[in-house]
C-alpha cells in the first residue's frame, strides 16, 4: 500500500479550504447585512468537504493514498483535521507563511501547484472543491490543473477509475442557463484534477465497499486525534517558490474597493400590509386563490 | 476586447448576446474617449458554427475569430484552453480579424467570458494559460484611468493606470460591491505586465443590443470581418473523450410554474416546521417552492428529508440561480439581496412576508406583508382553504 509508483496504485491530493461557517447559529452578520468576520467562525468549507468526501472515495474503493492540503494561516489546520475525519488522509500538508497571504487564485494557485508536486510522491488525481463560500471564484482547482498540466474536469456527480488502462470516468452536471441542463460522461487519461459538482454522491455500491468505508471512517477520527503527527507545515522556502509568482507579489488582481451595493430604485410601490388585519389578509389569500385557479 | 461566444451545439447561451452588447458599448465608449480603434472580436469555437458568426456579429462584434472542427463540437476544458490561448496570441490573425492592430500585439488587453458551468472553467484555465488576472461572477464594468498607490504594484508610490477595466463583483452576501482591478506591478523589483484584463459575467445583468440582422451585407461590405482559424490538436488532448450527453428536464420547473413560493432565512426561528408549512401551502396554491441563495449552502439543520427536497442548488432564485417571472411570485422570509432580485424582478405580481419594514424585498413587492411568517402564513392558509371549500 505504500508502494509510491507501483503499476496500479493511485496517488490523491485533495485541496481544502478554511473559510466562515455560514450555517445559523454560527454566522454573524452586521446590521447592513454584511458578514461580520470576527465574530464568525471558520470551519472546513462545505465545497472542500465534497471534495474530502470524493478523496475518500478513491481510498475506499481504488486503495489511493491521499494527501490532504490548504493554503492559509496556521488556524487553517483546522480544516486539514476536519478533512482527515472525512477522507482518512495519510499526510497534511499546510501551505502557511505570510508571503503567501493576499493571494488572489492565480498565486494561489501556484502555491498549491508547489505543494502538490512536492508531496513526495507522484499526484494522480487531485479533487477539489467547487468554489469557496466566502470568495466564490470557483477558479482556484482549474487553474491548479492548468499549472500542473493536469486534465481539468468540473461539475463532476460521479466519477470511476480503471487502474488498468490509468483513465478516469467522470459524470458531469453542465447547467447551460436559459438552455437546459446536461449530463455529460467523459473519459480522460491520468493524471487529472476534478472539481466536484455540490451534487456530488458518493455510491458505495458494493457491501465490501461499506464495509471497508466503515473501518477507514473509524481509523480517520482516530488518526485526527492524532493530526499533528501526520501534519507538515510548509513556508515559501520549504516549497521552493518563486516569490514573484505567490501571495500580494505574485496577484495580476487586487481588490481595490469595497462598497455597499446601492439599494436600487424601488421599481414598485408595496401596499404594505398589517398582519394583524385579518380582512386584509384574507382579501390577499382570495387574490393568491384567484391566480392559482386561473391557473388550473 | 475578446468575447468568448458561448453555445451549445449552436444553440447560443444569452449570455454571449449580453457580453457582445455590453463589450460593445464599452469600446465605443473607449474609442471616442482616448481617440483609439480597437475592436470587439468574438472568439467562437464549435462545429458548423459559421452561421453563429453573423449572428455574433449582429450581437456588437467589429469580427469573429471561429475555429469549426468536429472535435470542437463540445466544450472540453483542456482542447479549448488551447485553442482560444492560440488564436488570442497569434497576431497576424488578430490583425485579419481588425486591421487597427498594433505591431506591438502581444495578448488582448480584455477578455469578457459567461459566469456559467462553461465559461467559469475555461475563463480559469485560459487566463492561467496567459498568466494574468481573472475575476468571477461581475455584474459592473467601468473602464477608466486610475491613481494607484500600492504596496507591491507601485511600491508604495502613486502611478497613473490607464485603460483599467474596473470590475465590479458582488459578494456573496448580496450586499456588498468589490471592484477588482487587475493591474501590471510597476515596481521595479517584480515588474510584470498582465493583459488581458479578464473576468466571467453574471449571466442575464447586461442588455444584449438590438437585433439588426444585416451582419452578412457589413461583411460583405468589409465593415465586419469573419476570420477562420484552424486548429491542430494534440493527440494526447484528444484522449479526454466526451462519452455520452444526455440533456435533462428539470425536474423542478419553476420557469414554467405560474405562482412560485420562495423562502429565505426568514424561516430561521423554526426550519422544519416552518418548511413544512410553506410547503402545505405550495401545494395548496399549485405553486413550485424556491429558495434564496443562503438556503442553499444548508445552514439550519433540518431532517434530510426537507434539506434534500429543498435546500438544493436547483432551487435558488437569482443571479447564481433560476430567473424566473411566474404571474405570483410570494418571498417569505426573504430579505431581497441584489443577486435575489435579479431573478425574480420580472414577476407579475410580488408579495413578500418579512416582519424588517426595511428589507430591500419591499421595494420589489406589491404587497408587502411586515409580519412574521409563522404568525401570517397560518390566516393567509385558513382563509385560502375556507375560500376554497365554499
Amino acid at each position: 500500500m505504500d508502494d509510491d509508483d507501483g503499476e496500479g496504485v493511485i496517488n490523491a491530493a485533495v485541496m481544502v479550504k478554511l473559510e466562515p461557517d455560514l450555517s445559523e447559529g454560527n454566522v454573524s452578520y452586521n446590521p447592513d447585512g454584511t458578514l461580520n468576520r470576527s465574530q464568525t467562525k471558520n470551519i472546513l468549507g462545505p465545497h472542500s468537504a465534497i471534495a474530502c468526501r470524493a478523496a475518500m472515495y478513491a481510498k475506499v474503493c481504488y486503495d489511493a493514498w491521499v494527501g490532504a492540503c490548504s493554503m492559509g494561516p496556521p488556524t487553517a489546520e483546522i480544516a486539514l483535521k476536519d478533512a482527515m475525519v472525512i477522507c482518512c488522509a495519510d499526510e497534511l500538508h499546510l501551505y502557511s507563511d505570510r508571503i503567501f497571504a493576499g493571494a488572489d487564485t492565480l498565486a494561489t494557485a501556484e502555491t498549491i501547484k508547489h505543494g502538490i508536486m512536492k508531496m513526495g510522491r507522484r499526484i494522480d488525481l487531485v479533487f477539489s472543491g467547487h468554489r469557496a463560500v466566502d470568495g466564490e471564484t470557483g477558479q482556484t482547482g482549474p487553474q491548479t490543473a492548468w499549472k500542473l498540466g493536469f486534465n481539468f474536469i468540473g461539475n463532476v456527480i460521479e466519477y470511476s477509475i480503471d487502474l488498468r488502462s490509468r483513465m478516469i470516468n467522470a459524470r458531469r452536471k453542465v447547467d447551460l442557463p436559459g438552455l437546459y441542463t446536461i449530463i455529460e460522461d467523459v473519459e480522460c487519461p491520468l493524471p487529472a484534477l476534478i472539481a466536484l459538482d455540490p451534487s456530488y454522491r458518493d455510491n458505495y455500491r458494493k457491501v465490501s465497499e461499506r464495509l471497508r468505508y466503515a473501518r477507514l471512517e473509524k481509523e480517520a477520527r482516530k488518526r485526527a486525534e492524532d493530526y499533528k503527527s501526520y501534519l507538515r507545515i510548509w513556508s515559501a522556502k520549504d516549497l521552493g517558490v518563486d516569490v514573484r509568482y505567490i501571495g500580494l507579489a505574485g496577484s495580476p488582481t487586487i481588490v481595490y474597493k469595497v462598497e455597499k451595493i446601492p439599494k436600487a430604485k424601488a421599481s414598485r410601490r408595496a401596499k404594505v400590509v398589517d398582519p394583524n388585519n385579518v380582512e386584509e389578509l384574507r382579501e390577499i389569500g382570495n387574490l393568491i386563490l384567484n391566480i392559482a385557479l386561473g391557473e388550473r | 476586447m475578446f468575447v468568448l461566444f458561448e453555445h451549445d451545439d449552436g444553440n447560443a447561451l444569452n449570455v454571449s448576446y449580453e457580453m457582445l452588447g455590453e463589450a460593445r458599448r464599452l469600446m465605443d465608449e473607449f474609442n471616442g474617449r482616448y481617440a483609439l480603434d480597437e475592436k470587439v472580436i468574438a472568439v467562437l469555437l464549435g462545429q458548423n458554427v459559421r452561421e453563429l458568426a453573423y449572428r455574433a456579429i449582429d450581437a456588437g462584434a467589429d469580427a469573429v475569430i471561429f475555429a469549426d472542427h468536429e472535435e470542437l463540437r463540445y466544450p472540453r476544458v483542456n482542447l479549448y484552453t488551447k485553442v482560444i490561448s492560440a488564436i488570442v496570441r497569434d497576431r497576424s490573425l488578430v490583425k485579419q480579424a481588425a486591421q487597427s492592430t498594433s505591431d506591438e500585439y502581444v495578448k488582448p488587453r480584455y477578455m469578457l467570458f459567461g459566469a456559467d458551468s462553461i465559461g467559469r472553467h475555461i475563463s480559469s484555465t485560459v487566463l492561467a494559460e496567459l498568466e494574468s488576472g481573472l475575476a468571477s461572477d461581475v455584474n459592473k464594468l467601468v473602464i477608466d484611468d486610475v491613481t494607484i498607490t500600492h504596496q507591491y504594484k507601485t511600491n508604495g508610490k502613486p502611478e497613473l493606470y490607464k485603460h483599467v477595466l474596473f470590475m465590479y463583483r458582488p459578494d456573496f452576501s448580496g450586499f456588498l460591491w468589490t471592484q477588482i482591478l487587475c493591474l501590471d506591478n510597476k515596481n521595479p523589483a517584480i515588474a510584470r505586465e498582465y493583459s488581458p484584463q479578464a473576468c466571467s459575467v453574471i449571466p442575464g445583468v447586461f442588455k444584449p443590443l438590438q437585433y439588426d440582422g444585416d451582419a452578412r451585407k457589413r461583411v460583405e461590405e468589409g465593415y465586419a470581418r469573419i476570420v477562420e482559424y484552424k486548429p491542430e490538436f494534440n493527440s494526447d488532448d484528444l484522449r479526454y473523450r466526451i462519452v455520452r450527453r444526455q440533456i435533462i428536464r428539470d425536474e423542478i420547473g419553476l420557469e414554467d410554474s405560474k405562482i412560485v413560493v420562495a423562502f429565505g432565512r426568514g424561516i430561521k426561528d423554526d426550519p422544519e416546521d416552518n418548511i413544512r408549512m410553506i410547503e402545505g401551502f405550495a401545494q395548496l396554491i399549485n405553486a413550485k417552492v424556491a429558495i434564496s441563495l443562503p438556503l442553499s449552502k444548508q445552514p439550519f439543520s433540518v431532517s434530510s428529508a426537507l434539506k434534500e427536497r429543498y435546500l438544493i442548488p436547483a432551487r435558488v432564485v437569482g443571479s447564481s440561480g433560476k430567473k424566473i417571472a411566474p404571474k405570483l411570485y410570494i418571498a417569505i422570509g426573504i430579505s431581497g439581496a441584489m443577486h435575489h432580485l435579479v431573478g425574480m424582478k420580472e414577476s407579475d405580481t410580488v408579495i413578500a412576508i418579512n416582519p424588517d419594514p426595511d428589507a430591500p424585498i419591499k421595494d420589489e413587492s406589491d404587497i408587502f406583508i411586515q409580519g412574521r411568517l409563522e404568525y401570517v402564513l397560518p390566516i393567509l392558509i385558513e382563509s385560502i382553504k375556507g375560500m376554497g371549500s365554499s
